[in-house]
């Protein structure tokens, strides 16, 4: 236990990676397929693994491996989880069987490299969670667009190439914004301590006068913030989401969307405390525009695709502002703080549901278009459940795990800044009426479409990836604590913290001892 | 001046032996081309084979036990130290890269004639003179060396319209800046009374009016930074690059950039350092002129070889703006910082023109941006490769290109130059549009039959196995090497540095 307890992470991370070498080497698609769910599949009992053995009473930073990279400059490679990332590092691990399987029946021989290149990205994704140096976080948060590239420009739709490209170069130029302010901040170390160091456990010590602090900030920021995406900086989005393939959809809703959200919490606010208290109003009033903006729009679509694409844009406005919920002591909102991370999960959830539900239609009917379906509820019962069970958990039913958040945050922002709350109940208003039209328009109504009439129901597969989703969105939002509970010291801790943040760390090697404490 | 006597002893011998071999089977090559069975391809490939492969392995050993200080022979014209080694180890390495390449294109019976290998080897032994001299006459003569031999291979090597464009317009502009460097040469001979570079430094702090020494700094930078092909001396870049058979644009491109580098490391650090108020805002408006200039003539070009070509700009500009940094010594990385780019840019050059060169024919001279189109499906190995030294190139981990633009970043703003670094890190966004469009056609866009039919990978284990070898190593100095790569290039720094 005390082995795999000291190398899990890296296992995570490089486990898949490995296996995505592999399999460009196999012969068959049929052996691909099997090395890849495989290798899913043990990543997914490695989170769960992970999981179990958190210790969910202490803030420090669990399982972590410190080993040297490049010395003379202070790099290291050094990873662990908390309560940050513990849920997204599980939600990544568990959504990557369930795309896989959704791949399964696809023939082609370009399916090779496809199933590798999603293996490369749950590398990707995972190392970009659990680094602990900025240059390590770096080079996955970079490393991680080439896959995503590839599975968007190669597989996707007409106008593919326009969004991958549009993807990258967004995210590249909020990266190397990050990257130089990244450096300042390492320069910034060295000359208060005299040691060169980009572990973000040195990190956090830097202090930085306010003037400084401020750019810097910004530069984190608006990385992060095109990343999850934020209003004004979401326009590559809903491109990326209408090109990419289903399973790029459900990935890009599912995880990398929140690696904008987890780098604000994990670099943004601790690193930059009094500037991101000052620049708190305006993230909010963004993160506000971003709800009744991305709801409005979503309203108006006509491509239900599209419109889950912008209703994410809405979502991720409610995780921005439980983020940056700082009320009247300077503290943030303990309770916005767990909605946002709690919201982080469930959008994950309910979205990739959402996309896959979307997907399914469009494999049937090749079109998008809500104008060409009606009455599916007809012959098409469990594809019906399915889709209100999304809905709901998307617009926050009490029951489903978006309500959960979305109260919580909703009940921090009002403590915080009462106005910025009663705007973003509007979205949560909005969201009820676009979602539910979009319910609606699909499964309602008359079934007068002779083609939609011989659509047929969910096969065993579609329903093996689905299900688990829906169960998911419902025990999320009648069990919460079961996944707050061993997130809660770390949220606190930064809650209270932030402005003298610094993490205690626990070996991987000593994580076995638990059961002691 | 007092002219010494040459002391010629055995480490001296011991220390040229690879140029003195090199000159030999040079003549030797150009001996055999009189015979029909000695000039014919087969005797010539194993003749430039064995003698780059000897001086190689003899360049290592003489790497391996140099001290830290550099020995000095015939008056500075030749240094004994780790950086010149470093530097000829590099050019003869990629020389025989590129031979090896070369014998397995469309240009093998073209290329392997003698005059053809006398010329190179000449321009290899020229090379590997300026990488280690501490005259500044010497010095020039090696360039000529290697300039004047390279003009030729490009226009003889295979005749055609555009390679003898280029070799013509690289020969006018190369012998205007080979001018220019000599004028700047003979003012800083005539300000400070010495021909070493090594003692130039010391010269300028006893001397009170400095202007002759600023006017022949700026001259000298003039001179180099034409070789180095930084704006606004690139003009000839894409054209000699574009002309020439690949290979030879291959080693025009790495080889030559690396004695350039190299020599400039000297005279920069060693020589000029005492003015550099006088040539820092040269240099840096260069690199930054570079960095922008090239980037966005890039974006534009149709023809992969020029588009490398610009790209080749800008990687200098990378370079300089770290050439720059080292100004007052302040920084201890710059130097190696350098290096570590150089070696990185190589292997990511010498992989990307290998792919290149695998795709060439006869019938495809020039091969453009859209008979790329569909080859991630036709030949995923090739395109796998090309898109990741275009990766490598727009810099993105886990490539070597991260960690040396890291490194570059690194040293330049641990000397404050908040400012380039900006411009830089605007360049490397630009760039990575134009090396996404050569990933685009290839894998995302379906070739047309008639684009399609051109490109003919030959069947080549060797050519194969260079792209393989780049492929491995740039990855591997991105993740698990870049502090050993580091350490090399600190080692080797430390001849001109002084640490240690």
């Amino acid at each position: 236990m005390e082995l795999i307890n000291s190398h899990i992470l890296s296992f995570l991370i490089f486990m898949p990676l490995v296996a995505a070498g592999v399999i460009l080497f196999l012969p068959s698609l049929a052996t691909a397929r099997v090395v890849a769910m495989l290798a899913s599949v043990v990543a997914f009992l490695g989170g769960l693994h992970v999981w179990y053995w958190f210790d969910g009473t202490s803030s420090a930073l669990q399982f972590v491996e410190s080993y040297e990279w490049i010395p003379s400059l202070g790099m290291k490679y050094i990873v662990g989880v908390d309560g940050l990332s513990l849920l997204l590092v599980v939600l990544t691990t568990f959504l990557m069987p369930l795309v896989l399987l959704s791949q399964c029946h696809i023939s082609e021989p370009s399916q090779k490299p496809f199933l590798a290149l999603l293996l490369a990205l749950e590398s990707g994704m995972i190392g970009a969670l659990v680094a602990m140096d900025m240059v390590f976080f770096y080079v996955f948060w970079e490393a991680m667009l080439i896959p995503m590239y590839f599975i968007i420009g190669v597989w996707g739709g007409k106008r593919r190439i326009y969004a991958a490209t549009k993807f990258v170069l967004y995210t590249v130029i909020g990266s190397l914004l990050m990257l130089a302010a990244a450096v300042v901040l390492y320069f910034a170390h060295f000359r208060q301590t005299g040691v060169y160091s980009t572990s973000l456990l040195d990190l956090y010590q830097v202090k930085l006068p306010i003037a400084t602090q401020m750019w810097m900030f910004v530069a984190f920021a608006v990385a992060f913030a095109i990343k999850v995406p934020m209003w004004p900086f979401h326009t590559w989005l809903p491109d990326a989401h209408v090109e990419a393939p289903t399973v790029g959809s459900v990935i890009l809703a599912g995880v990398l969307l929140k690696m904008g959200t987890y780098g604000l919490l994990r670099f943004a606010v601790p690193l930059f405390p009094e500037a991101m208290v000052q620049a708190a109003p305006v993230l909010i009033f963004c993160g506000v525009v971003g709800i009744i903006y991305g709801a409005l729009t979503a309203w108006v679509q006509k491509d239900a695709k599209k419109m889950v694409a912008y209703s994410s844009v809405s979502h991720l406005g409610f995780v921005v502002i439980g983020t940056f919920a700082v009320m009247a002591g300077g503290e943030i909102s303990v309770e916005a703080l767990t909605g946002a991370t709690y919201q982080m999960i469930n959008h994950g959830i309910s979205t990739g549901a959402l996309f896959f539900l979307v997907g399914v239609i469009y494999e049937r009917r090749h079109t998008r278009m809500l104008s060409d379906f009606g009455g599916l509820a007809e012959n098409m019962p469990l594809f019906a459940i399915m889709l209100i069970v999304a809905t709901l958990s998307s617009v926050g039913l009490p029951g489903t795990g978006g309500f959960v958040g979305e109260f919580l945050i909703l009940n921090g922002t009002f403590q915080a800044m009462p106005l910025a709350g009663v705007l973003a109940s509007l979205g949560v208003l909005l969201g009820a009426v676009y979602m539910l039209t979009l319910c609606r328009k699909i499964l309602f109504g008359p079934l007068d479409n002779p083609e939609n009439k011989e659509m047929e129901d969910l096969n065993a597969r579609e329903l093996g990836y689905l299900v688990p989703l829906a169960v998911l969105a419902i025990v999320m939002g009648i069990f919460p604590n079961a996944f707050i509970g061993k997130t809660k010291p770390s949220i606190e801790h930064l809650a209270k913290n932030y402005k003298n943040y610094s993490l205690d760390f626990r070996m991987g090697s000593d994580m076995s001892s638990k059961s002691a404490n | 001046m007092q002219f010494e006597v040459p002391q010629l002893t055995a480490s001296f011998y011991g220390a040229a032996l690879p140029i003195i071999i090199l000159c030999s089977t040079g003549i030797v090559a150009l001996l055999m081309a009189v015979s029909k069975s000695l000039a014919s391809p087969k005797v010539q490939y194993w003749l430039n084979f064995g003698a780059l492969l000897l001086s190689l392995l003899l360049v290592i050993r003489l790497y391996a036990i140099s001290g830290a200080a550099s020995e000095m022979f015939l008056s500075g014209g030749f240094v004994s130290g780790r950086l010149g080694f470093f530097g000829q180890g590099a050019i003869i390495g990629i020389a025989l890269v590129i031979s090896l390449l070369m014998g397995e294109g469309y240009l093998k019976e073209k290329f392997f004639r003698g005059e053809i290998i006398a010329l190179f080897h000449m321009v290899i032994a020229g090379m590997c003179t300026m990488v280690a001299t501490d005259d500044l006459v010497t010095l020039f003569v090696g360039l000529e060396m290697a300039s004047i031999g390279v003009y030729a291979l490009i226009g003889y090597t295979n005749p055609t319209k555009l390679s003898q464009e280029g070799a013509i317009k690289y020969f006018v502009l190369g012998a205007v800046a080979a001018a220019i460097l000599l004028f700047g040469f003979a003012f800083l001979y005539a300000a400070t009374g010495t021909l070493r570079i090594s003692e130039i430094s010391s010269s300028i702090g006893k001397i009170s009016g400095h202007s002759w020494v600023e006017l022949g700094a700026i001259l000298t930078i003039a001179g180099l930074g034409f070789k180095m092909a930084l704006v606004p001396f690139h003009m000839w870049t894409p054209d000699a690059y574009e002309g020439s058979p690949t290979g030879l644009t291959a080693f025009m491109a790495t080889a030559m950039k690396t004695m350039i580098m190299v020599a400039a490391i000297r005279m920069f650090e060693n020589g000029l350092d005492g003015v550099h108020a006088v040539w820092l805002p040269v240099i840096g408006f260069m690199a930054a002129a570079s960095l922008l200039f090239a980037n966005i003539m890039a974006l534009a070009q149709q023809s992969v070889k020029r588009m490398l070509a610009y790209s080749s700009i800008a990687h200098s500009g990378y370079m300089a703006l770290s050439l720059a940094s080292m100004s007052g010594g302040v920084s201890q990385y710059s130097v190696p910082s350098i290096l570590f780019y150089l070696i990185g840019y190589v292997l990511v050059s010498l992989g990307a023109f290998a792919v290149i060169m695998w795709l060439e024919n006869e019938r495809c001279e020039n091969i453009i941006v859209d008979d790329l189109t569909g080859l991630g499906k036709q030949h995923p190995y090739a395109a796998t490769a090309l898109a990741l030294f275009m990766f490598s190139l727009g810099g993105m981990p886990p490539t070597v290109g991260f960690i040396s633009k890291l490194y570059i970043f690194n040293s330049a703003l641990s000397n404050n130059m908040i400012g380039l670094v900006v411009i830089a890190a605007i360049g490397s966004t630009i760039s990575l549009y134009y090396y996404m469009r050569i990933i685009v056609r290839m894998f995302m866009m379906d070739s047309s039959p008639v684009l399609g039919a051109l490109i003919k990978p030959v069947a080549s284990k060797v050519t194969s196995g260079v792209v393989l070898v780049c492929a491995i190593l740039i990855i591997l100095f991105g993740t698990l090497l870049p502090e050993s790569g580091m350490r090399v290039a600190r080692h080797t720094s430390g001849e001109v540095t002084g640490g240690l």
